[in-house]
């Protein structure tokens, strides 16, 4: 069989990310990469999942805030740029089995992706996430140093 | 400072959709290339339920590997229902493997036993014929193969195009069929002849002119154009001899029967050359044929007689292990430079065949230099 890969339209008009992620290479995707893996229970469809936080000054660290946990991240090049690939939908009937044998079948390459956002380190526990908001809102160099209590 | 919202994509059908694919340093080049629309490039996945997956471009083709992360990597992308929320981005995906891509051969020598029984022969050219033969359904193989099925082989449309002219597989109204070696060699014959009789020089044969002198032998102006695109190259009215390939060609007719009995060198060059007329005499050589012979000495002869047997690489095996044991089997050891061509055709590179030879041979250093022995049994 044959599944054919379609390479990504250089001007396109789907939504694009926030400028601030945009700048790492793509504006259509963007890749996290964290230790471990989030852990959801129930319905996770439009959930909300936490606070990405980039500083426009490009030495100081993006953050993470998930719930009661901050994460730091830093920009990592990679070595090999990654295509994204996303498997198509198409209007074949749900009832026969297509896709098993790839008929139909079909990956669009939705960016080439040289940058991605690591957070390789243990969250750090904050206690009141909304005065870490307003730290930051103060000043950066203030707003750092406040906004993580190590409870 | 920009703050994000990042939120679970709303669609719950997201989730094993995306793959990331490693991209090597010249594909990313044809990738980047056709984005900019400076050139085109049609990429697809190959493989049945039972092979591994490769990707092909048009020229190449790459094994694809997964390779497990220890993180997870999320997919982020703009949320794909609200318009217009600049500080919001949703997690479509999450994935624990990427795609490696590494460089291999195409997969065609399926193509030797799918084809097996369709072969184009002298007498034997009426396709219609060999259908009546065999009632089609007795036999789902002798399914007429045509290129659109070979085109989900796993290989690259370039090379598959390549593969077909090194096998010498003639396309007969959509339908694949080998040409029979002594076919080839007849029609070759007749090529030579008309350049000496009509005294035409090789770089500039009027094709009109020999498709029809060949007609007379009957020979369809469909096969001879394939022909001739094998061994030259066509600009328009003209058809340019590539001499190697038509002399190589000529002396494997020559050598194929002596698989078993070797041919006295002498004698097998006297033979080559007739054939091939005085126009070519000092071209004929044997690193032509290299991969397709061995060097032997007649038996019960002295003093020894340089001979030749009839070995071609293509009728070894494909997989490496099995290809070395055959290779051991035949010479217990093998001078670099020799076993060299038996491994061009499972090998992407030297660099990759050197691996091989690291792996399945041991080498072995006299007073003739490096020798190369089986691994196994020693």
């Amino acid at each position: 069989m044959i599944i054919p890969i379609t390479l990504p339209r250089s001007s396109s008009s789907a939504p694009s990310l926030p400028p601030a992620l945009a700048k790492l290479g793509s504006s259509e995707v963007v890749l996290l990469e964290l230790q471990g893996s989030l852990e959801v229970e129930g319905d996770r469809a439009g959930q909300a999942v936490g606070t990405l936080t980039f500083p426009e000054d490009n030495n100081a660290k993006p953050t993470l805030l998930i719930g009661h946990h901050l994460l730091e991240g830093k920009l990592v090049t990679l070595q090999k740029p990654l295509a994204v690939l996303h498997r198509a939908v198409l209007r074949t009937n749900p009832t026969s089995h297509n896709d098993e044998h790839g008929e139909g079948m079909r990956y669009d390459m939705l960016a080439i992706v040289r940058r991605k956002i690591v957070f390789s380190k243990r969250p750090m526990p904050v206690v009141n996430a909304a005065a870490v908001k307003a730290g930051m809102e103060k000043g950066e160099e203030e707003g750092k140093r406040k906004k993580v209590k190590v409870g | 400072m920009s703050e994000i919202e990042v939120i679970f994509s709303p669609s719950t059908e997201d989730s094993g959709t995306f793959k990331l694919l490693e991209l090597p340093p010249d594909l990313l080049k044809l990738v980047e290339a056709a984005v900019e629309g400076n050139s085109s490039l049609a990429l697809s996945v190959k493989g049945g339920l039972e092979e591994d997956a490769v990707l092909c471009t048009d020229e190449k083709t790459y094994t694809m590997r997964s390779v497990v992360l220890s993180n997870s990597v999320l997919v982020v992308t703009p949320p794909q229902t609200e318009e217009g929320q600049v500080d919001r981005i949703a997690i479509r995906d999450q994935l624990h493997d990427v795609i490696e891509l590494v460089p291999s051969l195409p997969k065609l020598h399926k193509l030797k036993g799918i084809l097996r029984g369709a072969e184009y022969d002298e007498g034997h050219e009426d396709e219609e014929m060999d259908d009546e033969d065999i009632p089609a359904e007795s036999s789902p193989m002798r399914r007429k193969f045509t290129y659109a099925d070979a085109l989900q082989l796993q290989a690259s449309e370039g090379e598959l195009r390549r593969g077909l002219r090194d096998m010498r597989i003639l396309n007969v109204g959509g339908r694949l069929r080998p040409i029979s070696p002594s076919f080839l060699n007849t029609i070759l014959e007749l090529i030579l002849n008309h350049l000496v009789s009509e005294s035409v020089p090789h770089n500039a044969v009027p094709v009109d002119q020999l498709c029809l002198a060949l007609e007379e032998h009957e020979i369809r102006r469909t096969v001879t154009l394939q022909v001739l695109a094998w061994f030259g190259v066509i600009r328009g009215p003209s058809w340019e001899m590539n001499v190697d390939e038509v002399l190589k060609q000529v002396a494997l007719g020559i050598l194929r029967p002596h698989k078993d009995e070797p041919v006295s060198e002498d004698e097998f060059l006297a033979q080559w050359k007739r054939a091939v007329s005085d126009t070519f005499e000092a071209q004929v050589s044997l690193t032509l044929l290299e991969g397709n012979y061995l060097s032997t000495t007649l038996p019960n002869r002295f003093p020894a007689l340089p001979a030749l047997l009839y070995f071609p690489s293509s009728s070894l095996p494909i997989d490496p292990a099995a290809r070395f044991t055959d290779l051991f089997l035949t010479r217990s050891r093998w001078k670099a430079q020799d076993i060299a061509p038996y491994l061009a055709d499972i090998a992407v590179d030297s660099k990759e065949r050197d691996k091989l030879l690291l792996k399945y041979a041991r080498a072995m250093t006299d007073a003739e230099g490096v020798w190369y022995i089986t691994r196994n049994k020693i």
